[in-house]
């Protein structure tokens, strides 16, 4: 009896142990920022660009590949995916290095190439990325009365981030190792060359950009300041003074509101249930979150 | 209390964020003039908000404001709440975010009367400006980490004085996430009543 005891117990510590000291597959764990007390995992990634590809490490030679402005993602038709794994894949996490001398003498074409869950695509130097660029615009939400940015319309275009006037500049031998990137600004009818940031991180690609044109790249600045009340409300009614003697009481009180956050959205409809984890003054009672409960 | 489940997330790497929502409501003739310390910060984030979108610099130095104001206002707090949880997974706490932005905003209206816009009144009117008794302020805050005075039941004014202490020490810090302020009423003028109080703002506690 105490001996079964002693072995089970030894078994839980050895399981404990193993799974503390091995870094999990990464198909599945998200990149983090790492947290000081979490340095066991080691790998650096960069605060906004969560999110690791969908798909088993391997290279991939890459028929097509899209970006979309609006949020920075990325759409890639590859080849000689497994079975079973989506050819279509998306991704905002997405890293970029130009094929070297040797590689393309080798008759090497692009691909895309995806270790311990960070994808990396290889390109030759006229490799064209579509670019999908939204026009957006900042509309009211008639509803809610909260400030809206709302895709007006998609413009197609192209983007060759390596093209061969660049291999002359200054960036020279960088370019063969894999960065993140940033297109240049768009501009319509023509095609997009070369990059407007780069970085060996997420963040230090959008500050280059940020240096550059003195304005963050589309898919950060369209995390917009969300506002809501009277904050951007037409000028007319926010000077008007309260001449009402007699106030309805079941009408709502006046407010303001803004906020800003820079967590990614998973936008997955989650049902709300109540989570041991959760605090507060109402926590002593069971919770039930759901839209009934405040009205 | 770290849970099981808690210390395999720590282990393997990931980041705990916590998103956490505070009530503070203040009564009294003397707090409307804390609106115009709100409007204030409203008006320069938005301002700047249109410019460098993502940026929580600015917005976390008028939480800072807004946390050493109400600081100032203590003897004027009357009631409280907060709720909270934490999230191991980046993409719910934004979730939670954004719903947490959209329950807030909808305890009050945007104020557009659709009577005096379609009816202009007299303008020889005499004007009556009611000075509101009541105010109440929202903060919905996401950091990573872990701050235990943030973390609990805040229904006590000396835990909600350390709180505020201890998000104003978030900012310096620089791990936060998420702000937004919401506030009520909107401005000099416009009144919030006992009963609006507690037709939509239900889960206030007396402190």
């Amino acid at each position: 009896m105490f001996r079964q005891f002693v072995a089970w117990s030894i078994i839980l510590t050895l399981a404990c142990t193993t799974v503390a000291c091995t870094s999990l597959p990464s198909a599945n764990a998200p990149s983090e920022t790492t947290s000081p007390q979490a340095s066991v995992s080691g790998s650096s990634a960069s605060p906004q660009a969560p999110g690791t590809i969908n798909l088993a490490n391997g290279k991939y030679p890459v028929q097509q590949a899209s970006y979309d402005d609006i949020d920075g993602n990325y759409t890639l038709m590859l080849l000689n995916t497994p079975p079973g794994q989506p050819a279509v894949t998306e991704t905002t996490n997405l890293q970029m290095a130009r094929l070297t001398a040797e590689q393309l003498q080798a008759g090497e074409k692009s691909y895309l190439n995806v270790e311990q869950g960070q994808a990396v695509l290889y390109l030759t130097e006229d490799f064209k990325i579509e670019y999908v660029h939204n026009v957006t615009e900042n509309q009211v939400n008639s509803q809610t009365g909260q400030q809206e940015v709302v895709v007006v319309r998609q413009e197609p275009s192209f983007w060759t981030p390596f093209a061969g006037a660049l291999a002359g500049q200054a960036i020279g031998s960088l370019l063969f190792t894999p960065h993140y990137y940033f297109p240049p600004v768009y501009q319509s009818g023509r095609g997009l060359v070369g990059y407007g940031g780069y970085g060996r991180t997420y963040g230090q690609a959008v500050d280059r950009y940020q240096t550059r044109y003195q304005s963050p790249p589309s898919p950060v600045r369209n995390q917009t300041l969300r506002t809501s009340g009277q904050l951007r409300a037409p000028a007319a009614a926010t000077r008007r003074a309260n001449q009402r003697t007699n106030p309805t009481q079941t009408n709502r009180p006046t407010g303001s509101g803004f906020g800003n956050s820079n967590l990614q959205r998973s936008n997955s409809p989650r049902p709300r249930t109540s989570r041991p984890s959760g605090f507060g003054t109402g926590s002593s009672r069971p919770r039930i979150r759901s839209g009934g409960r405040r009205r | 209390m770290t849970s099981w489940g808690d210390r395999f997330n720590q282990l393997s790497g990931r980041t705990r964020i916590v998103v956490c929502r505070l009530f503070i409501h203040l009564a009294g003739r003397e707090v409307a003039p804390l609106l115009g310390l709100l409007n204030r910060v409203a008006y320069q984030a938005v301002e700047a908000g249109d410019q460098v979108a993502g940026d929580l610099t600015l917005l976390g130095a008028g939480l800072v404001d807004v946390c050493q104001a109400l600081l100032q206002y203590d003897t004027y707090w009357q009631s409280a709440a907060n709720e909270g949880d934490v999230f191991w997974d980046e993409g719910e706490a934004g979730d939670y975010v954004t719903e947490l932005f959209t329950d807030s905003a909808q305890r009050y209206g945007s104020g557009l009367d659709m009577d005096d816009l379609a009816n202009p009144g007299d303008p020889d009117e005499p004007l009556a400006i009611p000075i509101t008794q009541h105010v109440i302020v929202m903060l919905t805050i996401a950091y990573e980490g872990q701050i235990p005075q943030l973390e609990g039941n805040l229904g006590d004014i000396n835990a909600l004085r350390t709180a505020l202490t201890a998000i104003i020490n978030l900012y310096h810090n620089g791990i936060l996430r998420a702000i937004e302020i919401h506030y009520s009423p909107t401005q000099l003028g416009d009144e919030l009543t006992t009963d609006q109080l507690i037709l939509y703002y239900p889960e206030l506690v007396p402190l």
